[in-house]
């Protein structure tokens, strides 16, 4: 991978993942030389913290597509019934 | 009864028909519970939606174990917040509120300017893009899956196409950022 997207992977790894004493180690050091990996760490944060809130909206978006698709079929099957409750009515009638 | 494993397994790889099954199952048990305690058909969908957020981003962590049904875990959950908003429409201290709520109340409660911004630009990111990067950091499928259902030759593109897209969601952000300073 390019150097940049590498960039992106050590910090995700420190930010998300689970880093060894020896990698936190290394992060600590690697702040004491590179002065913009603070900040680089800070904007990658918010970029997780932008994905989640937008991960939630979309799942609320499917949320409200299963309720609507869920309720059309529930109307539908409470027409049906109710067009064809007489119909049973009449079925269920016992015979002279 | 479900495992921990298998309806995480079942939520990512098929997440609309697993949610779908849980709705068709849980919904009526939560609107009973609100329509009995002075809700409507409306609150009830919007506890029962939130109550479903707080589960999915439980039960597709690794760590989450699931001590009861799917139900009864999600009924608790409901009956909480729907305690919780009647509390805020009485105007009443809190009350029953368990540390889940509590978190989702303090996360729901934290973008403030700086998170907005950001959600504007993953809106304005290619489809593709957005959808690789809600994929892995929200929904939490495994490169494995990201790479199947996206098309890529192996994990490793798909690892790759995950980190351009990052890196190009910081650059319109820093861009952004920039212009504002230099304006």
């Amino acid at each position: 991978m390019r150097p940049t997207l590498e960039r992106l992977r050590f910090i995700e790894h420190h930010l998300l993942g689970q880093p060894s004493a020896a990698e936190a180690a290394d992060w600590r050091a690697q702040q004491l030389t590179d002065p913009a990996l603070a900040a680089d760490a800070e904007t990658q944060r918010q970029l997780y913290q932008a994905l989640h809130q937008a991960g939630r909206a979309q799942l609320r978006r499917e949320l409200d597509l299963i309720h609507a698709r869920l309720h059309a079929a529930s109307r539908r099957r409470g027409w049906l019934q109710a067009a064809t409750n007489s119909l049973r009515r009449l079925l269920r009638r016992p015979r002279p | 009864m479900e495992t921990s494993a298998s309806l995480r397994h079942a939520l990512l790889t098929d997440r609309e028909r697993t949610l779908t099954l849980i709705y068709q199952r849980t919904f009526p048990m939560v609107r009973h519970y609100v329509q009995q305690h002075g809700g409507a058909a409306t609150d009830a969908k919007d506890v029962f939606h939130d109550a479903l957020v707080i589960f999915y981003e439980k039960a597709v962590d690794e760590s989450f174990v699931l001590s009861a049904s799917v139900s009864t875990y999600l009924v608790g959950i409901g009956r909480n917040l729907w305690r919780r908003e009647l509390s805020r429409r009485q105007r009443l201290p809190l009350t029953g509120l368990t540390d889940e709520h509590a978190q989702l109340e303090a996360e729901e409660a934290e973008p403030v300017g700086e998170t907005l911004a950001v959600l504007d630009y993953v809106a304005r990111l290619g489809e593709r893009c957005q959808s690789v990067l809600l994929a892995f950091y929200y929904f939490r499928q495994p490169l494995e899956q990201i790479a199947s259902t996206h098309h890529y030759q192996s994990v490793r593109s798909a690892t790759v196409q995950k980190f351009k897209c990052l890196e190009r969601l910081r650059k319109s952000v820093r861009a952004a950022l920039a212009a504002a300073v230099t304006v």
